[in-house]
């Protein structure tokens, strides 16, 4: 499959700095993919946003977007991306529907006509229905000074689909909105996603927004220390397993003998289970139990123990 | 659309904002545009005529509302321009510059919006004038209006140097521009004459773009009165050249830098 995002050994390293912000990555993204770029804050997320959006120039590396060069073919990249940046770019003066005209004739999919209504009726049905879906409607020729910051976000989404491009990047998005905001941003996107087939190329460090991902590549330091799906990265980093205790400990272990457990510095016996089900284990075991724990792994687990463990050397 | 239409399109929608904010905001556009003369014009210039412009032997109002006029268009002209370092990474200029226009479009649609207001507040102006009482005249309307385009796109090419010098530091940019300002407005003789100025001040004054914007405006109002000799320090003509000299080589070098700066952080 052609990839719609196609990063190699891309570095940036800023004026007066020794070390890179972005050291030698490279990744691809395919069409329709929900991406997500994971990483604590300062681990090269907003710097490699801004360089695959044309807005950084890079140091080295080679990097395509929908087929274009972000070097050669600037404005071709920038025609077929939508970004929502970290922090709100709506001008507060205007009405929403103001903010996504502009947008609409600065990307020169219409000309410029200073009211709503002398625009073609195609945009007009265009932005109507997409406010409809995300719920702006009434609002939409009220000031933006009267908006939330989640219906600022919503706002910034139907801009940034308007010239239909094939990538949409969120950087950060739901930084400083609410619980629910966020919900409803989520909810928002997936459909999106689904009913545009837009790319979504998001970068955040709540692990809990990358859950629903196609696939998950996580940045520490400038590098990238995971790339896989989100299912990947809990098998691959975490443990499942089952922490067993007994009063009788022999018989418990002679019984777990096939499991081949492993005993804790208290005496308590882990069991890994990878082929088997919790259920098809416990069933085997006739000794009464006084403890019995079922650890299975978090995304957050997975993530934070990447973080921690996260050296030069085991960046990918 | 066409790739110049679009460029095209992308000027008039960039220049179309600056006058739709202007429009939108009117109470604190109104309060400006009337702060500036009411404390340049009414205020200082008020005070320096009655204490000091008996002995100039023109009136000192008429000359610091020709230098104002100048200063303040070319000025807020220059202001738009340099916004978009100062909140580049806080608000809407974002969405300007990931747009697929060029960054020429983008700067030639700053100035062009910016001088429609720039001129839009020169009509505060004239009214305090008129309050004032300062003998302003048709002729010297006509010519302000006149020139009031090649003032504004000569502030605005300067603009550019400006935001050029400040973009690898958008954070002191707003302190910089400022500065910038007032060294141009005290040093360019929009209040106090300059002609006579020598050494350091001189010098300063014959450095200040500016300069030349208000002496070529002087120039042509005051042309044929006896107090050509004593205000005017270049022939129009001459005053003309050296704004269009600046203007493009601000133009040129300033988007050059700008543009490098821009994307070279």
């Amino acid at each position: 499959m052609q990839s719609i995002i196609h990063v190699e050994k891309l570095t940036k390293r800023y004026r007066k700095t020794e070390k890179a912000a972005v050291n030698n990555i490279s990744f691809d993204v395919h069409p329709g993919e929900f991406f997500a770029f994971l990483g604590p804050n300062g681990a090269g997320k907003t710097t490699t946003i801004s360089i695959l959006t044309t807005t950084l120039a890079k140091t080295s590396g080679n990097v395509t977007i929908a087929g274009y060069d972000i070097n050669t073919q600037a404005k071709e990249v920038r025609q077929n991306v939508g970004i929502i940046f970290q922090n709100p770019s709506l001008d507060l003066h205007l009405s929403a529907e103001e903010n996504i005209r502009l947008h609409v004739n600065l990307y020169g999919v219409y000309a410029y006509k200073p009211l709503f209504r002398l625009m073609p009726q195609e945009y007009q049905n265009q932005v109507l229905e997409m406010a409809d879906y995300m719920g702006l409607r009434e609002d939409l020729f009220k000031p933006l000074k009267t908006f939330s910051g989640g219906m600022r976000r919503k706002l910034e989404i139907i801009r940034g689909l308007m010239h239909k491009p094939k990538v949409l990047f969120l950087d950060e998005p739901s930084q400083g909105l609410d619980a629910v905001s966020r919900r409803d941003l989520w909810s928002y996107l997936r459909k999106v996603s689904k009913t545009q087939k837009t790319t979504i190329f998001l970068s955040t460090h709540y692990i809990e927004e990358a859950e629903n991902a196609d696939r998950v590549c996580i940045v520490n330091r400038g590098q990238i220390v995971f790339l896989g799906t989100p299912a990947e990265m809990k098998n691959r980093l975490m443990e499942k397993y089952l922490l067993l205790d007994a009063d009788n400990r022999s018989d418990l272990c002679s019984q777990l003998e096939p499991f081949k457990p492993e005993t804790t510095e208290d005496g308590k016996f882990k069991v890994c289970f990878e082929q088997q089900t919790p259920q098809q284990i416990l069933s085997q075991i006739k000794t009464p139990l006084s403890l019995m724990e079922l650890h299975m792994p978090t995304l957050e687990e997975a993530y934070m123990n990447l973080i921690e463990n996260n050296t030069e050397e085991t960046a990918i | 659309m066409l790739p110049l239409q679009k460029e095209l399109n992308a000027t008039i929608v960039i220049a179309a904002r600056e006058v739709l904010r202007f429009f939108k905001d009117w109470k604190t556009s109104l309060a400006f545009s009337f702060m500036f003369p009411v404390l340049f014009l009414g205020i200082l210039g008020g005070s320096i005529a009655q204490n000091l412009g008996a002995g100039l032997g023109y009136n000192y109002l008429q000359f610091a509302f020709l230098g104002m006029v100048a200063a303040t268009i070319a000025m807020n002209t220059m202001m738009s321009v340099t916004s978009l370092v100062e909140d580049r990474e806080n608000d809407f200029t974002q969405e300007i510059f990931v747009a697929p226009i060029s960054r020429y479009s983008i700067i030639l649609g700053k100035i062009i919006g910016g001088s429609i207001t720039s001129i839009l507040q020169l009509f505060a102006f004239v009214l305090v004038a008129l309050v004032m009482g300062i003998p302003v005249g048709l002729p010297a309307i006509g010519w302000i209006l006149l020139l009031a385009p090649i003032i504004c796109i000569s502030g605005g090419t300067l603009g550019v140097l400006v935001a050029s010098i400040f973009s690898s530091s958008p954070k002191t940019a707003d302190k910089g521009v400022i500065m910038f300002v007032f060294a141009q407005m005290f040093l360019s003789g929009a209040l106090i004459p300059v002609k006579n100025s020598s050494g350091v001040l001189g010098a300063l004054a014959h450095a200040m773009p500016m300069t030349y914007l208000i002496d070529l405006l002087r120039g042509l109002v005051y042309q044929g009165t006896p107090f050509y000799g004593q205000i005017i320090m270049y022939n129009p003509l001459l005053d003309l050249l050296i704004v269009a000299a600046i203007s493009i080589a601000s133009f040129v070098i300033g988007t050059f830098l700008f543009v490098r700066s821009e994307r070279n952080r």
